[in-house]
């Protein structure tokens, strides 16, 4: 397996009257078609992390490749999901979802095929021709996900997406995306401060430290898949997860 | 229910006024001082019998209809051409600033200028046609709105900019999808005070240079008589054509932004 994503001695320091370290010394390696979580506590540095990878940030220190060529800038090949809701409320789920097909150029009727494909996988289907407005904020989340799904890239980069949601429908949605990431194998990193979610998502985790953040421990999750309700309460999940939370604690 | 509340104030307004006008009737002073001479028969407060009678002689006479379709025309064509200027300088603006991260103080030197201060050299630059009134109205409307797309531009949330270049958007495709329509309620709101403001500008232009046939030289003419139910008679029409276009701009708004969280 090779690495796709690649952070080598990666430090950033936010500029301003008192300078921020929020990484320092990150070495990180994400394998192809790997489902990598980072966990770390709030104010770590797993955003910035992410937005280094996205190519909204450059690394003060360090570098960070995607398939071995250095990263310069946003691009459709590095599908990124905001923290924040970024869903467009203006246009239509459908139109959501196309908006990246559209950038590529890609025709009206391929673009249907493909945004017809992902909303019956999200099960969104009835929604299509509705606005936004009408989803949950769960569902609208799929569907930012499916957005960047729609131009099929190599990687995605999920930040915290089911951050705000309570914890019925976050499990929800991770079994969601759980069934999409199997469908559509792709090479992911993820960032929560859920361990619970990291575990029941991931092939991998790794813990960051607090701030500046670097990798404090790193765990292989070896769950069978697909995974279900009775993995959250299987002895290897729990035993996995009382790991985690020792070596989140001593960071 | 707004325009249930809108119609119960002006019903009250106008009985209250209606009342006003009967107590008043005899009473009040029917002549007074101009500086220089009396002026006798003036009605200070124009019973509705009066308004009546009046309004129904300007509109027989063609005179109220001629007026508003002469400064209806002028504000109609100030306001597009003033609006188009304005719009697409203030997305221009307003993007670069994005890009560039400018100050704008020039923004506050504009807004603060009066354009009805550019009156009387506008009549020496366009001289005393229909060119000189338009274009005044054309640029009071083109600064409010080059303001509300400069403003509606730079108020882009980062979020939604991100989102689309991630998705590998650029250049056009972001401005057309993302930027416009983000910008348009800032937009809108600008062009509906602009509406608002021609009006003002179209009748302070026309009384100044007061011309037949004209609401602002209805309104000159009835201050030279004095005539006061031809006064009110015109403030009421350019307040009615105001709330008109008001209700129109209303009615695009809605259709423009169907997409918008309702608030409860």
């Amino acid at each position: 397996m090779t690495d796709v994503l690649e952070a080598v001695d990666v430090g950033y320091t936010y500029p301003g009257p008192t300078p921020t370290i929020a990484l320092e010394g990150l070495e990180l390696a994400v394998k192809d078609n790997e489902f990598l979580a980072v966990l770390g506590p709030v104010g770590c540095g797993k955003t910035t992390l992410l937005r280094i990878f996205a190519g909204f940030l450059r690394p003060t220190k360090g570098s960070v490749r995607c398939g071995g060529a250095a990263i310069d800038g946003p691009g459709w090949q590095r599908g990124y999901v905001l923290q924040e809701e970024a869903i467009f409320p203006w246009m239509t789920v459908r139109e959501n979802i196309e908006f990246g097909l559209r950038a590529k150029g890609i025709s009206p009727e391929e673009r249907g095929k493909v945004s017809g494909e992902l909303l019956t996988l999200i099960g969104l289907s009835a929604f299509a021709d509705a606005y936004p407005k009408e989803l949950s904020a769960g569902m609208s989340k799929m569907v930012e996900v499916a957005r960047v799904l729609a131009t099929d890239p190599a990687i995605l980069l999920l930040d915290e997406p089911f951050g705000a949601l309570d914890a019925q429908t976050r499990a929800r949605m991770q079994d969601a995306l759980a069934r999409l990431w199997e469908q559509r194998r792709k090479t992911v990193l993820f960032v929560t401060h859920d361990a619970e979610e990291a575990l029941y998502l991931a092939d991998r985790i790794v813990v960051l430290s607090h701030r500046p953040g670097r990798v404090q421990a790193q765990f292989d999750v070896d769950l069978p898949r697909p995974r279900s309700l009775e993995t959250r309460f299987s002895a290897p999940f729990l035993l996995l997860k009382r790991q985690i939370w020792e070596a989140a604690r001593d960071a | 229910m707004r325009v249930r509340r809108a119609v119960i104030a002006l019903l009250s307004l106008a009985v209250i006024y209606g009342i006003a006008a009967e107590i008043g009737r005899g009473r009040l002073p029917d002549r007074i001082w101009m500086g220089s001479h009396y002026v006798e028969n003036i009605q200070l407060l124009p019973t509705f019998r009066s308004l009546a009678e009046e309004g129904s002689f300007l509109i027989e006479s063609n005179i109220l209809v001629d007026s508003i379709a002469v400064s209806a025309r002028r504000v109609l064509f100030g306001l597009v051409l003033g609006s188009l200027a304005g719009i697409l300088l203030g997305l221009a603006t307003g993007w670069a600033a994005r890009v560039e991260y400018l100050a704008d103080p020039w923004v506050t030197f504009f807004r603060f200028t009066p354009a009805l201060a550019l009156l009387p050299l506008y009549v020496v630059w366009f001289g005393y046609g229909e060119t000189s009134k338009v274009l005044l109205i054309a640029t009071n409307v083109a600064v409010v709105t080059l303001l509300g797309a400069h403003q509606g531009v730079r108020g882009v949330p980062r979020v939604y900019l991100e989102a689309a270049a991630s998705l590998g958007a650029k250049g056009w495709l972001v401005f057309r999808k993302i930027v416009l329509p983000l910008a348009f309620p800032d937009i809108f709101a600008s062009v509906r005070v602009a509406a608002g403001l021609a009006w003002v500008t179209i009748v302070v232009a026309e009384l100044i240079d007061a011309r037949m046939p004209s609401l602002g030289y209805l309104l000159a003419l009835a201050g030279a008589y004095p005539r006061v139910p031809t006064m009110l008679i015109g403030i009421a029409t350019v307040g009615a054509l105001v709330l008109v276009f008001d209700l129109l701009a209303l009615l695009l708004h809605a259709r423009a932004t169907r997409w918008m969280k309702r608030a409860a």
